[in-house]
């Protein structure tokens, strides 16, 4: 099989909250010097239809991803999807339902805004961001700076968009889990020391969340990843071995949006790569 | 390229709605990241989430280097957890603590120990900037704990004022001088417990270049002191100095009895800073001067120091020597003791010049006394390593009982027949009146005795040495014993009796020395 070297499975575009379109990610992408790549937007499936068609021999080889935010009683959890068949029906039903959700979230902070805080949206405005694929927080935020309401992103996050209550909707991990496995993909916890992005889950806490997300049918870990320190790469891949999971390696480049930078996975040398991460490889690259 | 601390204060909350602004923000101010060293002052950081984490990681990665100052105890809690104290230079924010009306329980070279409640204790360091001291202290203090040695170990560095003081779990300890003071009866019982640490201690071997060499410390005192001693008596000082052999073996430095704590039962150590590696005499020097030393001249001092009167430090000295040696021969005792007093004295001087000693009148006093003291030891005294098992005393018969004694003591021990003993002391009497009589006639002279108890076989093995006239004893014909009383020669017999008790006899002349080992198995 062929040596790759570099390899960063979790990346967003605009199709969700990064600032790089796909076909501007691509160049990217090679810059990085990137072998293999994945691009995983929340809850969208589009960036795996849109990237093959752009990709010409010779460039870095695609893996078809996606980033689903799930919740139930106990908590929060960011799903990957990798490999799967972007026209499979489980996947675009989930891809709706995540976005419905989304929509519906929207659209009740924005009516709550106007409410509580009295700002009064032009349509023409609200026209755009629900015609966004994935409008979230920040998204709100810029708009409520362009219309003077708040001084910075920053401060209209705090002060009025997190201040409103809303109940939103979101997909539940079996459900997640079940429709990527449905459509022929690998479902993969992301980050999983940092729950849903800003927790921090270890230990005990951490194996329960594992072992009820393996009765889900969970098949890996994103054990290598941007943000950990030693210490929670090591915890991950111990894990890793002690459920015989999938190991990845992803940055979560964002664009703009975090300064993370593009192929920082943390990823050891080949020969010290775990044998989860090897065997993922193995199950989800073209045969040649 | 030059490397520039940034400093930059982290306030409130760091969580994913303001990370990348900070990050943004903190970055807008690094213009040079590989030359940087960020320092992030989280004094008034309340919170941080992982996407905080992230941030802090990424900094890492794009600047030289980077620290973290000042971190409350739940943000510490977070970075422990997720590893990046092990990845980072992280510190703590230090806890304000009052010593005001708090009892105080020891005093160090370094430091105060005062009792904070009724678990812990807090070391406030007489150095105003004793973050490296303190940081010593652990290492020296953990280093211990792994070699064998009970002692305590600070889980918290706090400011006491513009000092700061690491804080150790103490419960219900109760200092030795305390015991001494406060139950007399006891001083036997401390005694032994005290010389059973310091046993320990001595006999803890310490990996290379953990600790400090004492003798290199010593060799600086004794050149300091060239300046302030006829040129003779300096240049023998430091010439004793150098010849004590370099050794692996640990002291402690500043080994006394408010040093030494009883925890339920168990004794414990305290104080660790000065911990060294060394020969034991320059623990004994250290130890003359907390008992003795300090308070030759002004004897309440050691009232204040340690609780108990001058009269007691004395004994309490005495006792040490005596049953850390295992014996009661005064002259050992006194060999050990003069030996100590004159690393000790000069120690005393040397600190006494250093604070300007000799410009006070009473400073003047002191170091008169001290060097008087020092000049007479230098004048009798040739080296300034001992062995335990080894008595150097005049050769007249009037110390024939110390030298039995000395012997004795060293063979009561239950694989050692008392029959065994009554022959060995046979052969004592024998030699040592031979030596007494006629190595130094008419004059008198030195003789050392040596006791070498070894295991599997147990053999004892005597060395007597002097420095009289050779003289191989063993060259003498046996007497004929078939002859009668009257016409036997005068002397041969001891020797001829000696030689049936023991096992093995040989001379040797060598260096102006006469040397007589006798071995017998036991």
């Amino acid at each position: 099989m062929k040596l790759y070297d570099k390899i960063d499975l979790h990346m967003h575009t605009v199709i969700s909250d990064g600032t790089d379109t796909p076909e501007e990610l691509l160049p990217l992408v090679k810059e990085a010097g990137l072998d293999v790549f994945s691009v995983t937007d929340h809850d969208s499936v589009k960036g795996s239809q849109i990237i093959p068609p752009l990709l010409k021999e010779g460039d870095p080889v695609f893996i078809s991803g996606v980033e689903f935010s799930c919740k139930d009683e106990e908590g929060k959890y960011h799903i990957l999807g990798y490999a799967y068949d972007p026209e499979a029906s489980s996947i675009r039903q989930l891809m709706e339902k995540g976005h419905t959700f989304r929509m519906n979230k929207l659209a009740g902070r924005m009516q709550r805004l106007t409410e509580e805080f009295g700002f009064v949206f032009p349509k023409k405005d609200l026209d755009e961001l629900f015609a966004m694929d994935n409008p979230g927080k920040p998204h709100i935020g810029n708009l409520m700076v362009r219309l003077g309401f708040a001084e910075s992103k920053d401060q209209a996050i705090r002060e009025f968009i997190d201040k409103v209550n809303w109940k939103s909707e979101y997909l539940r991990p079996e459900e997640a889990i079940r429709g990527i496995l449905d459509a022929g993909g690998v479902p993969v916890l992301a980050h999983p020391s940092y729950g849903s992005g800003d927790e921090l889950i270890l230990g005990e806490e951490m194996d329960e969340r594992l072992k009820k997300l393996i009765s889900f049918g969970i098949q890996g870990v994103e054990a290598y990843y941007s943000g950990f320190t030693q210490r929670l790469r090591l915890e991950n891949l111990a894990f890793a071995e002690k459920y015989n999971l999938y190991v990845t390696a992803g940055s979560d480049y964002h664009g703009k949006n975090k300064i993370v930078v593009l192929g920082d996975t943390d990823l050891p040398a080949q020969e010290e790569r775990a044998e989860g991460f090897k065997r993922f490889l193995a199950r989800v690259l073209p045969e040649k | 390229m030059e490397e520039k601390n940034l400093v930059i204060k982290l306030v409130g909350r760091i969580d994913s709605n303001n990370a990348a602004d900070v990050e943004r923000d903190i970055i807008s101010q690094v213009t040079e990241p590989k030359e940087t060293v960020l320092v992030l002052d989280a004094d008034a950081l309340e919170y941080i989430s992982s996407a905080g984490l992230r941030v802090i990681l990424h900094l890492k990665k794009i600047c030289k280097d980077l620290k973290i100052t000042n971190v409350k105890s739940e943000v510490y809690e977070i970075l422990d957890m997720t590893g990046f104290t092990e990845m980072m230079s992280v510190e703590k924010a230090y806890r304000l603590v009052d010593v005001t009306g708090c009892e105080e329980i020891g005093r160090g070279a370094n430091g105060t120990i005062y009792r904070i409640d009724q678990d812990n204790v807090v070391k406030v360091y007489n150095n105003a900037d004793a973050l490296d001291d303190i940081q010593h202290e652990r290492e020296v203090a953990k280093l211990a704990l792994i070699l064998g040695i009970p002692t305590a170990i600070s889980y918290d560095v706090v400011k006491i004022g513009e000092s700061y003081g690491s804080v150790f779990e103490l419960l219900d300890a109760k200092p030795f001088s305390k015991i001494i003071a406060e139950e007399p009866e006891r001083l036997d019982w401390c005694v032994s417990e005290y010389v059973e640490m310091l046993k320990k201690i001595h006999s803890t071997l310490v990996p290379a270049n953990k600790l400090p060499d004492m003798r290199e410390t010593v060799i600086s005192w004794a050149k300091f002191m060239q300046d302030y001693l006829p040129e003779e008596a300096g240049k023998k000082l430091l010439s004793m100095v150098e010849a004590i052999p370099q050794d692996n073996h640990m002291i402690h430095g500043d080994y006394h009895t408010k040093n030494l704590m009883l925890q339920n039962d168990e004794v414990l150590l305290i104080d660790m800073d000065t911990l060294a590696v060394g020969n034991p005499i320059f623990e004994f020097a250290s130890i003359y001067n907390a008992f003795i030393g300090f308070s030759e001249l002004d004897n309440n001092i050691i009232k204040e120091f340690q609780g108990f009167d001058f009269e007691t430090g004395k004994t309490f000295w005495h006792r040490v020597l005596e049953v850390y040696l295992g014996t009661h021969s005064e002259t050992k005792i006194r060999e050990v003791a003069n030996k100590a007093r004159i690393i000790g004295y000069t120690r005393l001087i040397r600190r006494s010049i250093r604070r300007n000693g000799l410009e006070s009148e009473e400073g003047r006093k002191e170091i008169e006394h001290w060097t008087k003291e020092l000049l007479e030891l230098l004048n009798c005294i040739d080296t300034l390593t001992f062995t335990p098992y080894e008595l150097e005393i005049v050769a007249v018969k009037e110390n024939l009982p110390e030298v039995q004694a000395f012997v004795q003591e060293h063979l009561e021990r239950d694989d050692c027949p008392l029959k065994a003993q009554m022959q060995i002391d046979l052969a004592v009497e024998e030699i040592f009146i031979n030596i007494a009589s006629y190595a130094y006639t008419p004059q008198r002279g030195k003789a050392s005795v040596r006791v070498m108890v070894s295991d599997d076989p147990v053999t004892v093995t005597l060395t007597f040495v002097d420095h009289g006239i050779p003289y191989d004893p063993l060259e003498k014909d046996d007497p004929d014993v078939t002859l009668s009383a009257e016409e036997r020669q005068i002397g041969g017999l001891g020797i001829f009796m000696t030689k049936q008790v023991m096992d093995d006899i040989a001379y040797e002349y060598k260096d102006g020395e006469n040397i007589l080992t006798l071995k017998k198995n036991l």
